[in-house]
């Protein structure tokens, strides 16, 4: 196997004095869809952050193509930002401008389109999720799906070699949902792109993923491919897949 | 033990206090010049990280849409404030023939800009750690440092430029309302003549000045303030309101310790003038 694309060697995040990451290390390799999967308030979010910088890990290594980037400056992390997209858990697409002028926002900063480049483009990207229709709509008018899916355009404007997608099929409807999974996939298929999903959503860990790692009290539980942990015997395991409120694991605050 | 205890906790709790004030101010600082340093990145014309339009829009709902609200209030403070000159006048000498060139000399070199700001501070500065927060707190902070846009010059830069020449314009149409309000009050309520309460004669080119320099020292502090509490804010919807009164307490103690200290250094550097 070649060298991890992303790596996280013993990470540790705690806040207010809490810990939530205790010892996490996983690595992701170039081209795979990676799912990071847990129970709410595990650190699966605050993991993919520390990847981009929007979080600093107060002990621990992360490694991204061969550079370590755990203490990079901010001004570092803005050269990691344009490799790396993330398409946040409630879409986050800025509310004062439209869908065009939302995904037009990278291409002119990035790619350094002037404004009537960057709009072509825009609809091109949006075309790709089927939201052209859209383009001159503002993100309150729209559905949750549907801003989801110009949150993937959007992301999709830097040409990331890696996205990181924050809970991409929570809230929405069965059908969005498998919809943004096969947009996931064909992404990675087709264009290379390493995917790093945080989910609890069942059918996309069993629908798309090439690997899964289960964090559970701030570590990786298990790691595997996706059959491999349909067949795991753990009780732990199996508690969170089968969606048992009764069982060995531990869920703080209930 | 007990009482040894209770003095470190409290010499602790003091120190602790000190390091925050020393850190806001230091934030606030480094705001305010990461936002000037925002306003030149961004000058260029269709820059990316400024929305086309952005300060006009700004001013619009900064100076129009406080329109109403700062010219009524403006207008019963000059009101009440000559009624009540002279109403004291009436008792004392019945001369009001000063009341008018002091009236304007106190509104320009000092009502009218620090009323004028702690108004908007209300309105303005609400609205600013309100928008602000709610972005904080929904991650289109964290999505527009994604996008390659420092959040200081996409969210703070237009907002401190149209807070700066708002809050000058304001100040100096609140002037001439307190102004007109209250000759109109002392002309109908205690017969004193127009021309002579309309006399600008006190005002010298340094009230002028003075009143200038604070309007637009408050109209910078207002937006960096504001902007500071919003970009804090944390959590959800609870954060926002938190962040939305800290905005309000704190731009309108900005702009009363401005004026304290821009007040005190004009009379050190121009005792006569002032």
């Amino acid at each position: 196997m070649s060298a991890p694309f992303i790596e996280f060697r013993g990470v540790q995040q705690g806040f207010g004095g809490k810990p939530v990451l205790r010892d996490l290390s996983l690595d992701v390799q170039r081209g795979e869809v990676f799912f990071i999967i847990g129970t709410s308030g595990v650190g699966k979010s605050v993991t993919i952050k520390h990847l981009i910088g929007l979080l600093r890990v107060d002990a621990g290594e992360i490694w991204f193509d061969g550079q370590r980037v755990d203490g990079y400056t901010e001004q570092q992390f803005e050269g990691i930002r344009r490799r790396v997209g993330m398409v946040f858990q409630n879409s986050t697409l800025f509310d004062s401008l439209t869908l065009a002028d939302n995904v037009a926002l990278p291409l002119r900063k990035h790619a350094g389109l002037n404004t009537r480049q960057a709009h072509a483009e825009a609809l091109d990207l949006l075309r790709r999720v089927d939201m052209h229709d859209y383009a001159l709509r503002y993100p309150a008018e729209l559905s949750d799906g549907m801003r989801k899916r110009a949150a993937i355009a959007r992301t999709l404007a830097g040409k990331p070699e890696v996205m990181l997608f924050d809970e991409p099929t929570t809230g929405l409807d069965p059908i969005s949902a498998r919809r943004i999974d096969a947009l996931i996939r064909e992404l990675a298929d087709s264009m290379g792109v390493t995917a790093l999903v945080v989910s609890h959503d069942l059918p996309s860990i069993f629908g798309i993923a090439d690997r899964v790692a289960f964090l559970y009290q701030g570590r990786v539980y298990s790691i595997g491919a996706p059959a491999a942990l349909k067949t795991n015997g753990d009780a732990i395991v199996k508690q969170f897949l089968n969606g048992e409120s009764a069982g060995p694991m531990e869920t703080p605050g209930f | 033990m007990a009482i040894r205890q209770s003095i470190h906790r409290r010499i602790y709790n003091l120190g602790a206090s000190a390091i925050g004030t020393v850190t806001v101010v230091r934030d606030l600082w480094l705001l305010f010049i990461g936002a000037i340093a925002g306003v030149l990145r961004t000058m260029r014309r269709n820059d990316p990280s400024r929305r086309p339009g952005e300060i006009w829009r700004q001013m619009h709902s900064m100076g129009n849409r406080s329109l109403v609200f700062l010219v009524v209030t403006l207008g019963f403070i000059g009101m009440v404030m000559v009624y009540q000159s002279c109403l004291q006048l009436a008792r004392v000498t019945g001369d009001y023939s000063q009341v008018g060139p002091q009236f304007i000399r106190l509104a320009v070199s000092d009502f009218a800009p620090t009323l004028t700001s702690l108004m908007l501070a209300t309105r303005v500065g609400a609205g600013i750690a309100a928008e602000v927060g709610s972005m904080k707190v929904t991650e289109q902070v964290d999505a527009l440092r994604m996008c390659g846009v420092a959040p200081i010059d996409f969210l703070i830069s237009p907002r401190l430029v149209a807070s700066f020449i708002t809050t000058i314009t304001m100040s100096i149409l609140a002037c001439g309302i307190m102004y007109g309000a209250g000759g109109l009050t002392a002309h109908y309520s205690f017969g004193v003549n127009l021309n002579i309460f309309f006399d600008p004669s006190n005002v010298r080119n340094s009230h002028v000045i003075l009143g200038l320099i604070k309007a637009a020292s408050f109209g910078i502090a207002i937006p960096i303030v504001s902007g500071y509490c919003g970009l804090a804010a944390h959590g959800s919807s609870e954060g926002v309101g938190r962040a939305t009164t800290a905005a309000v307490i704190g731009s309108s103690f900005a702009v009363i310790a401005l004026d304290f200290v821009i007040s005190t250094l004009a009379l050190l550097v121009m005792p006569g003038g002032v």
